[in-house]
């Protein structure tokens, strides 16, 4: 029950692009069709989903004194960059072998997964709430399927409105920020939904 | 063929580019153009043009405008223990809706129209009529005391970043009088949540505070009625004691069904004679507009019966869960309480933001109705959830479209 609490908190009520902000340089680049929102969709959530629970590992066993006791969280930032950095890898390996038009189509932005701060984000959320494993896994889940969502969302839109009379200076990267301001407005309906303290009682 | 040649006489040259696009809209309003396609060829035969469309859905709403109207007159007099029956103080209970109402819908209407006008006159364009049916519907939406630069701000919010930049009518991807309302939700809470607000013209709804009269009543209203020898308004009176300004909403979320009956009962609730939103109370009143949008072929029964689907499976599911007071509502008596056919009638079924395709339709409603009626019981932080919703589901409706369309082409690449 508190994983599904914490995979609807992270996905709807506390989303990652359209509450916090995070991950916006890939959401507004990819976002031009729904076809690589999709895929670009899936590998964060793929790699969120892997990375939380790893760096999860590598925070409580190696860090915070894991090591003869010594406190090496001043490694915490690179060594999550590192983890985040290889599973990226990993997913750009697998989806170049399994379809090279999106691996095309993503291009740059695929490795550009590595600096996406939604993924770090999730991470450093995980150490200052003191998530449990099973809690960063449902966090990493919720959060990547929730920024698959608000990019699938804002792409359908990009695609309908290609062919608006959008005035000129807006066109393009300036209507983006707009529709992302608004979804944020619309998104801000289930916010303030506390999942546990319903079940609780 | 007085007032076309009146038309023809006052109609400014072309270089006067405001003038002149004010001029063609209220030209086109009054008359028809000349071409119409005859015969029978496979084109649209009937000039049911954008102007004609928009004018159904304000012919629909004048059942709740009326109502409204008298609605805010009937709701003061019972804060003050006053006329107590509907039909007692006829005159003054709907000079004071008036009072209200006219300057709500006039900055609305001068607001939105004016940046409409600019925008037209900018791009070079005759002007869009799409303001018509925002227009009509932002006083419905709105609490009968709301300041008027509120309304003005939110308004040009609305209107400038929620269609013109997209494009103008037509274009928009979020409902425009949502988007005004839901400005003011987020930016100004306290003028349009709580107990206060729902009840027009006190300082506040508790026992013994003054009514707050303005100078068109005591020095307009006033002389005439008592000229005819009616009953006038009482400057001195105060709020009766016992009195709450909650709506049943409210009322609910603190204490269940019960409390609601308290002090509203479900015949009130039904003909809506209970404080809200100007436009929202009477459920006959909607519902009738509703079977006239569509009768006319403008609504869209499948988002309206979808969305009322969706939120009766909700608020069943809420049943069996129980675990607060407003989960135990009855699930019929949901329906009975805040905005639910407003929005179904006249906010979801708005076909430019809602979804094309019919299936696209159907989960559209469908998912609107499930989560407002979520975020209305299990969100404490919004009293009702419609707007929220079908803003949400706007949001989606792009890409519900594209779903159904990718699966169409898909089964006909297969047969093909």
């Amino acid at each position: 029950m508190d994983f599904l609490n914490l995979f609807i908190k992270a996905a709807f009520i506390e989303n990652m692009v359209l509450a916090y902000f995070l991950g916006m340089c890939s959401y507004l680049a990819v976002s031009k069709t729904v076809k690589t929102a999709v895929g670009l969709g899936l590998a964060v959530i793929f790699v969120l989903g892997i990375t939380m629970p790893i760096n999860w590992l590598i925070n409580t066993y190696l860090l915070d004194g894991g090591i003869m006791g010594m406190d090496l969280t001043f490694l915490r930032l690179i060594l999550f960059i590192a983890v985040i950095a290889s599973m990226v890898q990993l997913v750009e390996m697998i989806i170049e072998k399994i379809s090279p038009s999106l691996y095309n189509s993503l291009g740059i932005f695929l490795p550009l997964i590595t600096v996406n701060c939604a993924i770090l984000g999730g991470s450093l959320f995980m150490v200052t709430r003191e998530y449990n494993l099973i809690d960063s896994v449902a966090f990493g889940l919720g959060g990547g399927f929730g920024w698959f969502l608000a990019v699938i969302a804002i792409a359908a839109i990009r695609e309908k409105i290609r062919y608006s009379n959008v005035p000129p200076g807006l066109r393009g990267l300036g209507m983006a920020f707009l529709l992302t301001g608004l979804m944020g407005i619309a998104f801000m309906s289930l916010m303030g939904i506390d999942p546990a303290a319903l079940t609780g009682k | 063929m007085g007032l076309l040649d009146f038309f023809k006489k006052i109609e400014p040259s072309k270089d006067k580019k405001i003038a002149h696009t004010a001029f063609d809209a209220f030209f086109t309003f009054a008359f028809s153009p000349n071409s119409v396609t005859k015969g029978k060829g496979v084109h649209i035969r009937d000039g049911m043009d954008l102007k004609r469309t928009m004018f159904q859905v304000v012919i629909a709403l004048q059942l709740c405008y009326v109502f409204g109207t008298y609605n805010i007159g009937h709701q003061h007099f019972k804060a003050l223990g006053m006329y107590p029956d509907l039909f007692q103080a006829f005159h003054l209970k709907l000079f004071y809706g008036l009072t209200k109402l006219i300057p709500l819908f006039v900055v609305a209407n001068v607001v939105g129209l004016g940046i409409e006008f600019l925008y037209a006159a900018k791009k070079g364009h005759s002007v869009e009529e799409g303001f018509l049916v925002t227009g009509a519907l932002i006083p419905l939406i709105m609490p009968p005391d709301l300041p008027l630069w509120m309304l003005a701000l939110s308004v040009a919010f609305a209107v400038v970043l929620g269609k013109e930049a997209f494009g103008g009518t037509g274009m928009n991807i979020w409902n425009i009088a949502l988007l005004s309302r839901v400005f003011i939700f987020f930016a100004y809470p306290l003028d349009i949540s709580g107990d206060e607000v729902w009840v027009s013209g006190l300082e506040s709804t508790k026992a013994m505070s003054a009514v707050d009269y303005g100078w068109i009543h005591t020095n307009v209203l006033n002389p005439i009625f008592g000229w005819f020898g009616g009953a006038q308004y009482d400057v001195g009176a105060t709020v009766a004691d016992g009195f709450t300004g909650a709506t049943p909403l409210i009322l609910a979320y603190q204490d269940g069904w019960e409390a609601v009956t308290q002090h509203y009962s479900s015949a009130q609730m039904f003909w809506g004679t209970i404080p809200g939103s100007i436009g929202e109370t009477s459920k006959p009143f909607i519902i009738f507009g509703a079977i006239y949008l569509i009768a006319m072929g403008i609504g869209s029964w499948r988002i309206m019966s979808s969305m009322f689907i969706g939120a009766a499976i909700s608020a069943l599911l809420m049943n069996a869960w129980g675990a607060t007071p407003f989960m135990t509502v009855p699930w019929y008596y949901q329906f009975y309480m805040g905005s639910f056919f407003f929005a179904m009638a006249f906010m979801a079924t708005d076909p430019v933001t809602a979804a094309g395709t019919t299936r696209g339709k159907l989960l559209y409603g469908f998912m609107i109705g499930f989560v407002g009626m979520i975020i209305r019981v299990l969100n404490p932080a919004y009293p009702e959830g419609w707007m929220l919703a079908i803003l949400l589901f706007n949001t989606f409706s792009p890409l519900f479209d594209h779903n159904v369309l990718q699966k169409n082409m898909a089964k006909r690449l297969k047969n093909a």
